[in-house]
């Protein structure tokens, strides 16, 4: 008799949802955390008063210090380290020549406590992409597959936006917008009239602006626009696993939240072929743990993921289980972003906001779609506000006494900020493999990070930056900033925080990893749902797509097992 | 839940505006004795007394009391001395010390006075001055640039310079993108 039915590595974004869907049908659950549990009331730190933090909430040096890569990301404060690894303590290596930015958190609920929300559905054309320009492998999936279930997550999680029809980003089950500030508008108004393929609208995100019944059971109320969401939500009104879907499977009774258990190989019946649980250890004590399941999914981030079936080979299976393929751990891929632009929109001046919104403005990828590409494949969306000055530039200029603070309590001119991210194609030179000699204080090998981008993606980012200034530039926009796009490159692997693609879905078991269920082609009673499974990157931001797929995947999974195809 | 009401928003900043009122009489009671009191809240800590004198007297002519109440009557040179003595390294502490030290005489008055010699009118002349010099390329001083931008970060982070001074809504409750300036004048503290 195996401990669980299923085993969910992983209580982040994508397994908290496989958790949610077996445990409402009935399977008792193991969820495998490698980092502690979450106590909302002692994580959290949505309460703090600017006059309450230490220091103006500057970095110490000992933050630089023990978090020498955590704490170049925006939501590393003070008051959210408590979320971010330390980074002496889960090393990795890079490449000669290559760069990557591993950002992450061991912790119930992993990076959906820290994410940033954004939340767009991939399209009909993402899904052709690959077939169409003959990078990587063809999706086993098509938008029409998935468009039920990105409605089934859409309305759990609730998502705020507005429809708008769009072919290049799908519309959804939608709580209302948040409104665009007085300057966004008139933006957006000269953006489209001057560009007639492109859109400016409110960015879609994970905070319930009208919560459903089903939400509110669950203990989630309305976003209260604190924009505090980085610290963790006291009111549940931004989707996490914590706040959403671990509860939901908590409140059926047949969940167990194994903490501090760090996962490190997946567990093969040679004779069956299938699965039977993992060897694990648990982080604070080193006591080696062996957990049986009838069916395992892997959530555990795309590294971790792919560093478990790495570090399971066999004498059968020497380059790591699931890899009959040789493509586990190819294909890494992330957003790029970079084209960041500034400027200040006049006018406007006898207008303010109230609140602080979660989100800002998105336009949708044109480039390759209603405006020609510019030697490059694919295309980018951008994410952006434009927002009054604050008080915080008077420090930066001319002025001292009663005139200072004045120039401190009056708003300044209206300043829009935005960046693109943009699609990262597949390559296999691209990948994941285990250190030959260095290991973690556990004993388990290290990853290297093998990634760089290519000639897509520069030529990407460079054509996206004359985007920008074009934009700034049709908005009437004064002291425009940009970088030079004749020499700007696409920002390192790993800083769009979007890591995807190392166990990909294909129709083939010859070239993937996985087949149209996020199942393992070699071991039939393995799953794979968090960012690994991606064919191809979009470039939209991504975790939506990894909850649709992790419900889909999980329904699938009850179904075979109710009717004994596994475990 | 509650939708936005312009009415409970005016209730809101009129009791706002009335504390601010009272917190005017309090401190303008006790303006004469401000330098001594505020010497002796200063924490221990890396700073000596003399450049505590001088931080404070730095940061209370930089944001002066008005209707509400300046930098150094709500705790800034505290504030400075904690990033020194806590949260700096050396460098940062040499690099405040020696700024400190040159400082001090650049803000000597036409008369000769020290600038913790000198009255507050002298005060605001002399640093409008210097800070006119730094700001146009006349003078080239980073440190007087990192003391001001520290001055001005600590002021609005504290409670009365975020709540008095700015607004600030803890809980906004919502978002609204596009409000008339008339009814919410002042900038945002966050």
């Amino acid at each position: 008799m195996a401990d669980f039915d299923v085993i969910v590595v992983g209580s982040g974004m994508s397994g908290g949802w496989v958790a949610k869907e077996l445990c409402e049908q009935g399977f008792k659950v193991g969820v495998i955390e490698r980092g502690r549990a979450i106590t909302p009331a002692e994580d959290y730190t949505d309460f703090v008063d600017p006059w309450t933090t230490e220091h103006l909430n500057r970095k110490s040096d000992k933050d630089r210090e023990d978090y020498p890569i955590q704490s170049t990301v925006y939501a590393f404060q003070t008051y959210t380290r408590q979320f971010w690894v330390k980074d002496k303590e889960h090393p990795y290596e890079t490449a000669d020549g290559t760069d990557f930015t591993w950002l992450r958190g061991y912790h119930e609920g992993g990076k959906s406590i820290m994410w940033a929300r954004q939340s767009y559905r991939l399209s009909a054309i993402d899904f052709e992409a690959n077939k169409k320009d003959g990078h990587g492998i063809d999706w086993p999936v098509r938008y029409d597959d998935i468009a039920p279930w990105y409605d089934y997550v859409e309305r759990f999680a609730g998502i705020s936006g507005s429809k708008e029809g769009l072919d290049i980003l799908p519309d959804g089950i939608f709580q209302p917008p948040h409104d665009l500030t007085c300057a966004e508008i008139d933006f957006k108004n000269k953006i489209e009239a001057t560009f007639p393929g492109r859109k400016v609208i409110p960015g879609r995100v994970a905070n319930l602006t009208e919560p459903t019944e089903e939400q509110m059971a669950l203990g989630r109320g309305r976003c209260q626009a604190r924009n505090h969401c980085y610290q963790g939500c006291s009111f549940g009104a931004y989707f996490s696993s914590k706040s959403a879907t671990l509860p939901a499977a908590q409140g059926t009774g047949n969940m167990t939240l194994i903490p501090n258990t760090a996962v490190h190989k997946l567990i093969l019946d040679e004779a069956t072929g299938q699965a039977t649980g993992v060897e694990a250890v648990d982080v604070e004590t080193g006591e080696g743990k062996r957990i049986t399941s009838r069916a395992v999914f892997l959530n555990a981030g795309t590294i971790p993921t792919t560093m478990i079936l790495l570090n399971s080979a066999t004498t059968n299976a020497p380059n790591g289980l699931a890899n009959s393929s040789g493509q586990l751990g190819k294909n890494v891929m992330d957003h790029h972003s970079g084209a960041r632009g500034y400027a200040t929109l006049p006018g406007h001046l006898d207008r303010h906001f109230f609140g602080r919104r979660p989100n800002g403005f998105y336009i949708p990828r044109f480039r390759n779609h209603t405006e020609e590409g510019d030697g490059f494949v694919r295309g980018y969306g951008y994410q952006g506000g434009a927002m009054r000055g604050n008080w915080s530039s008077v420090g930066y200029r001319k002025g001292i006494g009663a005139d200072l603070k004045a120039a401190a309590s009056t708003p300044g001119p209206w300043q829009i900020s935005m960046i693109a991210f943009g699609e990262v194609l597949p390559n296999e030179k691209n990948h994941i493999r285990l250190h030959p000699t260095k290991t973690d204080k556990w004993g388990f090998p290290v990853p290297v990070m093998d990634v760089a981008w290519g000639e897509n993606e520069r030529a990407m980012v460079r054509r996206a930056i004359k985007d920008t200034r074009a934009m700034l530039e049709a908005a009437g926009g004064i002291n425009i900033q940009t970088d030079d796009p004749d020499t700007a490159e696409p920002a390192p692997p790993g800083i769009g925080i979007h890591e995807m693609g190392t166990a990909r879905m294909g129709h083939d078991p010859s070239n993937s990893v996985l087949n149209k269920w996020n199942q393992s082609w070699d071991i039939p009673n393995l799953f794979i749902t968090d960012g690994s499974f991606m064919t191809s990157a979009g470039c939209q931001n991504p975790s939506l797509t990894y909850m649709a797929f992790s419900a889909r995947a999980a329904n699938h999974a009850a179904e075979l097992l109710k009717t004994g195809q596994i475990g | 839940m509650d939708q936005f009401n312009p009415q409970r928003r005016q209730v809101f900043q009129a009791l706002i505006a009335l504390s601010a009122v009272g917190g005017l009489s309090a401190c303008g009671s006790e303006s004469q004795s401000n330098e001594p009191r505020l010497a002796q809240a200063a924490a221990p800590g890396y700073f000596t007394n003399s450049e505590m004198a001088l931080i404070s007297a730095f940061s209370q002519t930089l944001i002066p009391q008005t209707e509400t109440a300046g930098a150094a009557q709500v705790g800034v040179p505290a504030i400075i001395q904690s990033l020194a003595t806590d949260w700096g390294d050396d460098a940062y502490r040499i690099y405040w010390r020696e700024g400190l030290a040159a400082l001090g005489p650049a803000l000597t008055s036409q008369t000769e006075e020290s600038f913790l010699a000198q009255s507050s009118s002298v005060r605001n002349q002399v640093l409008a001055t210097y800070d006119e010099q730094v700001f146009s390329g006349a003078i080239e001083n980073q440190f007087y640039r990192d003391f001001k931008n520290t001055v001005v970060q600590a002021y609005f982070r504290t409670e009365t310079g975020a709540t008095e001074e700015l607004a600030y809504e803890p809980v906004p409750g919502e978002w609204i993108g596009c409000v008339p300036l008339s009814e919410f004048p002042k900038t945002w503290a966050t």
